[in-house]
This record gives structure tokens, C-alpha cells and sequence, in this order.
């Protein structure tokens, strides 16, 4: 058959469907809705893995962190009384880490304490994180106002302090926050800038132990750990009984160079931790392996939820079937005639095929529109994240087609096969 | 004979797989002439309508051939009879057989659509067919927007838009009035003097006195002439 004849012969098909509006519509109403809730599974799928990006990719996957826990049994017995109590990461982890683990770019400690900091006559115990400068770059953390912190403020032990917006709300400070001081513990830290508004969201702010009102204030790792040390102390002033904790290091961020290497070096880090730390008052949190799980769960969650919706399509195609054989019924003596004209059986074939493939195919890019304002509407209803992308339309188009396909061929070999003398006389 | 469009030599036709078989055709000879308009007449049960499907080409003879312009078509597979049927025989149905979705020009095309020329090359050609039965005024007119002479026209257009060597009329005017019969025969009268060949199936004498050889079909046999 020429492309010519071909072209002739769709367009033919395409004529016949004219012929019974209220049917093609009709019979195009399965699809519709099949595509449409195809798109918005996909739509919310992908918006849900979009989210999971963001929220972990925001501690950068190339980034290993090792977080200090407290010990699962504390000892009651000995906690009565002046009791100090060691655990967590140690400065000797730290310097292990940093010369027996290759190909790593840098191993930034943390010491983060809850202390009391004053503002005239108002406080709030807020955690005071002990970082490097490069920490704050490493998360992105960029001042709004003022500066961040330099590597001169960890030279001349600077008091020098940047804060979170929180924290200004929580101390009810209005005025302009730059070179205010603030009194922490007892001594008086300037305030040289205060981070953009960009928060840690579950699991981030979870790994990072940043607090949720977002009022930490972040110091020169040098200032805080010779002028204060790593002891803080939590009294219970009634019995006069008092509880210390020394925590050397909180946290220890370990960026790697290589993308690849990020597993194996985390692997690396667990074994040494864990041969100088049997009593595992340690995590790891990384990063890419975290977001490779979450994926693979949203993953099949998605594929549950495009699976169902794609039931409603098989429905559907089904339904295309079922009324155009019904059609090949109502239209046999169409079909003689056209055989009596000279319409071979692949002629036939041809024109009930265009026919469903049409419907189906309107039926799918319908459906396409359909599935963007179901998507739209259930953002702006719950407020689900949604991402709709390329790729889930041309899937859902070409799904649609195959069904249009599918559901043609029976009723097309049902009509070709029909015997040309019977179907004209058929009434 | 160098001048037969069609020949039939003993054929025979049986209906069943098993015996005992129908036998509904029994031993048809028959000559038609490049431009002869021969009529067949006969009672019901007499095989005309199974000798119309084996003229037509929507059937096959189970003994005996079958020559069309030349060509033997007793042993052809379905898609050459199709082939046959589109370019060498022009159906005029008793009940017209239009296409009720498609319009006059649409219905007239439809034959193009299934042969080897192209339906949009030869729309002048549709429109020239339809001019000579007198339709051009109703083009875009549906099967049912038309009166049943009107109808007639449109399906003898089609069965002249690619050119065939028969016209194949099987009781043309069986759902017509007396009137609108007349028109129509005599449409297909002109059709003959301008030089075609017509096979006209009936069972109303005054139908097939119109032309000029008459044959009578009785029992599946051929007489030559008129029955009485």
C-alpha cells in the first residue's frame, strides 16, 4: 500500500468516526480518564521524588556525617552524685579519620552545646554549633545580612557569632542585628551575620541535629573549644545533684571527592569508629545511601500507584472493544458494501484500526490535558508536591495509542473476516 | 470470442460441504458481448441471485470457468476478486447500498479509495461522473437527504467512477416507484448506447423487455429468449 493510499484510507477512517460523534466521544471517555489519572500518578509520583531530592540532596550526597549518640544505657546508679559522662566522637576519631581514610576533601568537626544566651533580660537555651568556616559554605548556608564566618575569626579566637533569623524572633530583637552582643554563658559574643532563611526539612534537619525553631548560632570552632571546652553541665538545682556530659566532637562532616567512593569510604569510617567505639555512641548518616532507599520505596510506591491507575486505561481499552464491536454488528452491511466495491480484508482492518487508534489516541492527548488539571487542582488542594514531565506524557500518549491498537484488532479481524455476500444482504 | 467481456462455461455451483449438496447452478453457459446490455430474468429459487455474487465476483463457481475481459477468475484468492470487483464490475444495488455517514461525493469516491488511483487526483473526475447522472446539486447531501431515485444515481455514479468493463445492475429499480424506475432505466439505457456493457438481474418482465437479449434462468439452467 502506497503512503499515498495509506494517508487516503486514515482519512477515511477519520470520516466514518464524524459519522457518530456522540459515539466516538463517548467511546473516548475510558481512555480520557485512564490517561488522566495515569498523568496524575505520575505527576505525584515524581513531585514526591522531587521533594526527597531536595530534602536530602541538601546535606550533599557526596557528604558522610557522623553524629554522636548518647549511650543506650545511661548507668543510673552512677549518675547519682557528681557524675561526668563521656561518649561520643573523640578528637583522636577525628584525627584517624583524617589520616588513615583516603581520598576524602575534608573532615570538618562539630561541637554544638545547648547554652543560655541572654539578650538584656530575656534568654533561650539555643544550640550553639562549633564550626569550622567551610561548614557553613559546605551546606550552603549564606549570610543575608552581614558576613559568615572566616577562617581569621578561628585564628585570633574571635567572639564572634552568626545566627539564624529564629533566634531573633525568639529574644524579640528588632533593631538591626549586626554587632549586637550577646551574652553566651556568660560571655559576650558580636553578631556578624544572620543566615538566609533556608531551613533543613525532616530528615535533613533529623541528621544534622539543628533544632526546628531555627535559632542556632553558629561560632568559631576554635573560640568555643579553648574558651569554653567541651564539658557543659546540666544541674539539678533541688538536690544539689548535678549531671555532665563531655562530648568532645558532636559531629564530624566528611565531604569525599569522588562521587563513587562515597559508600565505601562511609564503609571505612563505620569500621574505624567502630573498633574505637564498642558501645556505638555513634551514627552514620549518609547521605546518597539514605536517598538511594527512599527512592527505591518511593519508587515502587509509584509504580503501585500507575499500576492501579492504569487499570482505569485497560477499562478503557476495554470499552473502545466493546463498542466497536458492537459497531462491526451495526455496520455489516457498511462492510459488504464496501467489500462489494472492492475493499480487501486488510482495507477492513485498516479503517477499524484508524478508528480505534484515533479514538484512543484523542482519548490519550484529552486525557493529557485532563490528568495537568487533576494534578493542579490536587496541589492546590493539598498541597502535595507534583512534578508533570515529559516523559509521563509521551508514556501516557503512546500507551493510549497501543491500546487503540489493541482493542481494534479483534473487531477489525471480527470484520474482515465477514463474508461479503452474507454482510450485504445483512439488514 | 475475441468480443466477450463475459463467458461462462459450464458452471456449476453446490451449496454444503456434505452430501447431499444444494445444486443451485447447473451448468451455465453464457456469452455477454463488449456493449451488450443483456437482462437475466427468472423466478425466485431459480439461482439468480448466486448467479449475480459468481457474475460479480463475490463468489466462486465449484466447477466450470469463469472468464471477465479476459481474465479466468474461477480460481482467484480473495484480495484478486476484491481487486476484480473494484476495478472491472459496477454494483447497482436494489436498495442502493450508499454509505449512510458519507455525503454524495464521499459515497461516489469510495471505489477510488480501494483501487490503485488516488481519491484526490481524480475529484474532477467524481465531479463529472455525478454531473452525467445529473447530481451536481446535491454533493454534500447525506443518503438519507435524498429521495430514492436521487439514491440510485449516486450508486450508479460510483459504479461508474472506475470505469468498469460490466455494470452489474441487480433489480435496480426494485424499491423505486414507477416513475423514478423509468428515469433510472433510462439512465442506464443511455449508459448503454454511450457504449457499456450491462448485466441486469430481475424478476419484472417490463424491466428486462429494456434490453435488448434477454436470458431466463430456470432451475440453475439458462434459456435463451423470453420465458413464455
Amino acid at each position: 500500500m502506497s503512503s499515498h493510499k495509506r494517508k487516503e484510507l486514515i482519512r477515511m477512517g477519520l470520516r466514518s468516526l464524524l459519522g457518530y460523534p456522540m459515539r466516538t466521544v463517548l467511546t473516548m471517555l475510558g481512555v480520557v480518564f485512564g490517561v488522566g489519572s495515569v498523568i496524575a500518578m505520575l505527576a505525584l509520583g515524581a513531585g514526591a521524588e522531587r521533594e526527597l531530592l531536595q530534602e536530602i540532596g541538601r546535606l550533599g550526597i557526596q557528604n558522610i556525617i557522623v553524629n554522636s549518640i548518647t549511650p543506650e544505657k545511661p548507668d543510673e546508679a552512677e549518675a547519682r552524685g557528681g557524675y561526668i559522662s563521656f561518649f561520643g566522637i573523640t578528637f583522636r576519631d577525628h584525627r584517624q579519620i583524617i589520616d588513615t581514610i583516603p581520598g576524602l576533601d575534608s573532615a570538618l568537626p562539630v561541637h554544638i552545646s545547648k547554652k543560655k544566651v541572654w539578650w538584656g533580660s530575656k534568654f533561650l537555651e539555643s544550640s550553639v554549633f562549633a564550626v569550622k568556616p567551610e561548614h557553613l559554605q559546605l551546606f550552603g548556608l549564606e549570610a543575608a545580612v552581614g558576613r559568615t564566618l572566616t577562617s581569621s575569626d578561628e585564628e585570633t579566637l574571635s567572639r564572634v557569632c552568626v545566627i539564624r533569623s529564629g533566634l531573633l524572633e525568639e529574644l524579640g530583637i528588632y533593631e538591626d542585628p549586626i554587632d549586637l552582643p550577646l551574652n553566651i554563658n556568660g560571655e559576650i559574643f558580636r553578631v556578624v551575620g544572620v543566615l538566609e532563611d533556608e531551613n533543613f526539612q525532616g530528615y535533613a534537619r533529623k541528621a544534622l541535629v539543628v533544632d526546628s525553631r531555627s535559632s542556632e548560632i553558629y561560632v568559631p570552632y576554635n573560640t568555643i573549644l579553648k574558651r569554653h571546652g567541651t564539658r557543659s553541665i546540666s544541674g539539678s538545682g533541688s538536690t544539689g545533684d548535678w549531671v555532665a556530659t563531655d562530648v568532645e566532637l558532636n559531629q564530624i562532616v566528611i565531604s569525599v571527592e569522588d562521587l563513587d567512593q562515597v559508600l565505601i569510604t562511609s564503609r571505612m569510617i563505620d569500621t574505624l569508629m567502630a573498633k574505637n567505639h564498642p558501645e556505638k555512641d555513634y551514627e552514620m548518616v549518609v547521605p546518597l545511601e539514605v536517598l538511594a532507599q527512599r527512592r527505591k520505596t518511593q519508587q515502587v510506591f509509584n509504580l503501585a500507584l500507575v499500576a492501579i491507575a492504569s487499570i482505569s486505561l485497560l477499562v478503557g481499552g476495554i470499552g473502545i472493544a466493546n463498542i466497536m464491536l458492537a459497531t462491526v454488528t451495526e455496520r455489516t452491511k457498511e462492510i459488504g458494501v464496501r467489500r462489494a466495491l472492492g475493499a480487501r480484508r486488510r482495507h477492513i482492518i485498516a479503517q477499524f484500526l484508524t478508528e480505534t487508534t484515533t479514538i484512543a489516541t484523542i482519548g490519550g492527548a484529552v486525557g493529557v490535558l485532563v490528568g495537568m488539571l487533576l494534578v493542579k487542582l490536587l496541589t492546590l488542594f493539598t498541597g502535595w508536591s507534583s512534578a508533570i514531565t515529559l516523559s509521563s506524557i509521551l508514556l501516557s500518549l503512546s500507551i493510549s495509542m497501543a491500546v487503540g491498537i489493541m482493542s481494534g484488532i479483534y473487531p477489525a479481524k471480527r470484520a474482515a473476516a465477514l463474508d461479503p455476500i452474507s454482510a450485504l444482504r445483512h439488514e | 470470442m475475441s468480443g466477450d467481456i463475459i463467458t461462462l462455461s459450464g458452471v456449476h455451483k453446490y451449496y454444503g460441504e456434505t452430501e447431499p449438496r444444494l445444486h443451485v447452478l447447473r451448468g451455465i453457459d453464457l456469452a455477454v458481448a463488449e456493449g451488450e446490455f443483456i437482462s437475466i430474468t427468472g423466478t425466485s429459487g431459480s439461482g439468480k441471485s448466486t448467479l449475480l455474487n459468481l457474475l460479480g465476483c463475490l463468489d466462486i463457481a465449484t466447477e466450470g470457468q469463469y472468464r471477465l475481459s479476459g481474465q479466468d477468475v474461477s480460481d482467484c484468492s480473495d484480495d484478486d476478486l476484491s481487486r476484480i470487483r473494484n476495478e472491472d464490475i459496477g454494483f447497482i444495488f436494489q436498495s442502493f447500498n450508499l454509505i449512510p455517514q458519507l455525503n454524495v461525493i464521499e459515497n461516489v469516491q469510495v471505489p477510488l479509495l480501494y483501487g490503485s488511483r488516488s481519491v484526490s487526483e481524480n475529484t474532477q473526475h467524481c465531479l463529472d461522473v455525478i454531473d452525467s447522472v445529473g447530481l451536481s446539486h446535491r454533493l454534500d447531501h447525506r443518503p438519507t437527504q435524498l429521495s430514492g431515485g436521487e439514491c440510485q444515481r449516486v450508486a450508479i455514479a460510483r459504479a461508474l467512477v472506475n470505469n468498469p468493463a460490466v455494470l452489474l445492475a441487480d433489480e435496480p429499480t426494485g424499491n423505486l416507484d414507477t416513475n423514478t424506475g423509468e428515469e433510472v432505466l433510462a439512465l442506464i439505457d443511455d449508459l448503454h448506447q454511450q457504449g457499456r456493457t450491462v448485466v441486469m438481474i430481475t424478476h419484472d418482465k417490463e424491466v428486462a423487455d429494456r434490453a435488448e437479449r434477454r436470458v431466463y434462468l430456470r432451475d440453475g439452467q439458462i434459456l435463451e429468449g423470453s420465458a413464455d
